[in-house]
């Protein structure tokens, strides 16, 4: 192939690659804008203390879900006291129940447990069960969600 | 010695685009075969034309969507019809579509020049992965929903890119009402067109680039009228094909979403069952490393094939072997997917 020498094949050379980055550069900015348009940026998240009712609600050795504006959670009551967990599985978030015969939460989707604690001990799910603090306060329990 | 001759030789240069798409076409492509290209290409047909239908009832909302849906199958003149063509055409879409890859795998007929035929031909594949599950997620019946939920959480567990694709396809961390909307229209508009100029481009790259040359395929055969009426016949064939699935199996519909209650088979559609059953056996990180690299090799792969081959790799023999062993792990992965 020639190779070209003369001003003109460099300046149109030239010319060209510059107006070629600068529509390519002009495309993706303009791309990158559309996609954070369409990407909603996660929204701060604030925990926030939910009454859930009194202790007896929940009877010894079994667990209640609830949705607490959209978070499913498992209330869970044993002989050390009241634990929530989120009802989401750490897999690939279907929702776990609780087998009251197992002492255990089970994921239907792909039979991952966890055990009372929430620890991850079969199946796939690579951590525990999220957990959230429980409060009593007069007598009332309360779940400190996080909600956005 | 006429006759024995290629005629198309004989003729002019081909000038306009309709003379590229009428060119004749070599004579193997006159067995059965070599008709499975167009077969998804009439499918694609099928379903813009229903799914258009669909689309008058439908509404992309969680309160009306399972209503709508449960309206078009059992209140709206033919809906259950319609909709039945539309389910079976996009399952046998993605079917031929997989038989149309092994077999242009195992007879290696993306060898150059065709490798963009096959580099465009492998983004069809995906996007229309993408259209079954964008369309599956719409029904929102209750393994619907969870199966929405389950491919999301899914594609967000993906290395860097992942998040940020959850945030696009949720419209947020959770699915929601947004959700729905953003798969009723990514499967309505932008995929749909994307598929389009994706399908017409592979199409044209095929009729430029030529076909594969195949040993003992001199002559040519007219494209039209010989190859148009074998294209009409498998149209005419698929029709009665689906016509009689969605007679014996018309659509039906499970209870609706419950975001409290998971489905009690929360299984993707059966073309995601493999690699959803990858992700479910093996721990996380390998699981969706292996699945990305294999999609990326998948779509480069005539350039892999290009550079063994230069190294005196017997290429035939490694893609039957490839291609066997990973049809036979398709099925063993989809059978333990049914038994879980």
């Amino acid at each position: 192939m020639a190779i070209i020498h003369d001003d003109f094949g460099r300046r149109r050379f030239l010319s060209q690659a510059v107006m070629g980055f600068g529509l390519l550069f002009g495309m993706g900015t303009l791309g990158l804008r559309f996609l954070q348009f369409l990407i909603p940026s996660p929204t701060p998240k604030r925990y926030e203390a939910v009454l859930i009712g009194a202790e007896s609600r929940v009877p010894v050795g079994d667990a209640v879900p609830m949705d607490l504006g959209g978070q499913k959670i498992m209330v869970l009551r044993t002989n050390d006291g009241v634990v929530a967990f989120s009802r989401r599985c750490t897999d690939l978030g279907c929702l776990v129940s609780w087998s009251k015969e197992r002492e255990q939460f089970v994921c239907p989707c792909h039979q991952g447990v966890f055990d009372k604690t929430g620890r991850n001990i079969a199946g796939p799910p690579p951590r525990p069960l999220d957990r959230f603090e429980v409060v009593k306060r007069g007598g009332q329990l309360y779940v400190n969600i996080q909600s956005s | 010695m006429e006759s024995a001759a290629s005629p198309v030789e004989h003729r002019a240069e081909p000038k306009s685009w309709i003379d590229y798409i009428q060119k004749d076409l070599p004579e193997h492509l006159d067995w059965w075969p070599y008709t499975l290209g167009a077969i998804p290409l009439t499918l694609f047909g099928l379903l813009v034309a229903t799914g258009l239908l669909l689309t008058f009832y439908y509404v992309p909302s969680p309160d009306k969507a399972y209503e709508s849906i449960e309206q078009i199958t059992n209140e709206v003149y033919l809906g259950w019809f319609v909709r039945g063509v539309h389910k079976f055409s996009v399952d046998l879409m993605i079917l031929f579509l997989f038989f149309h890859v092994i077999r242009v795998f195992v007879t290696r007929a993306y060898r150059t020049p065709g490798e963009l035929k096959w580099v465009t031909g492998s983004v069809v594949l995906l996007v229309t992965l993408g259209m079954g599950f964008t369309g599956y997620s719409l029904v929102y019946d209750n393994v619907s929903y969870w199966g929405m939920t389950v491919v999301t959480n899914m594609l967000g567990t993906l290395p860097i890119v992942g998040q940020p694709l959850l945030y696009l396809l949720r419209g947020g961390e959770e699915v929601s009402g947004g959700t729905l909307l953003r798969l009723y229209d990514l499967h309505t508009k932008l995929l749909p067109v994307l598929l389009g100029i994706l399908v017409a481009g592979h199409v044209v790259v095929v009729r430029l680039l030529g076909f594969a040359d195949v040993r003992g395929s001199r002559r040519f055969h007219p494209f039209y009228p010989e190859h148009t009426m074998m294209m009409g016949a498998v149209a005419v064939g698929l029709l009665v094909l689906i016509t009689d699935l969605v007679m014996i199996f018309p659509p039906t519909l499970g209870p609706p979403a419950d975001p409290q209650e998971v489905a009690s088979d929360v299984s993707p559609p059966w073309y995601f069952s493999a690699p959803y059953m990858w992700i479910t056996l093996l721990p996380g990180p390998v699981a969706l490393w292996s699945l990305l690299g294999a999609v990326g090799l998948f779509v480069v792969y005539p350039f892999l094939d290009r550079a063994l081959s230069e190294r005196g790799w017997p290429m035939t023999a490694v893609n039957a072997g490839v291609g066997t062993a990973v049809v036979l792990l398709v099925v063993v992965l989809m059978m333990l997917d049914t038994r879980m």
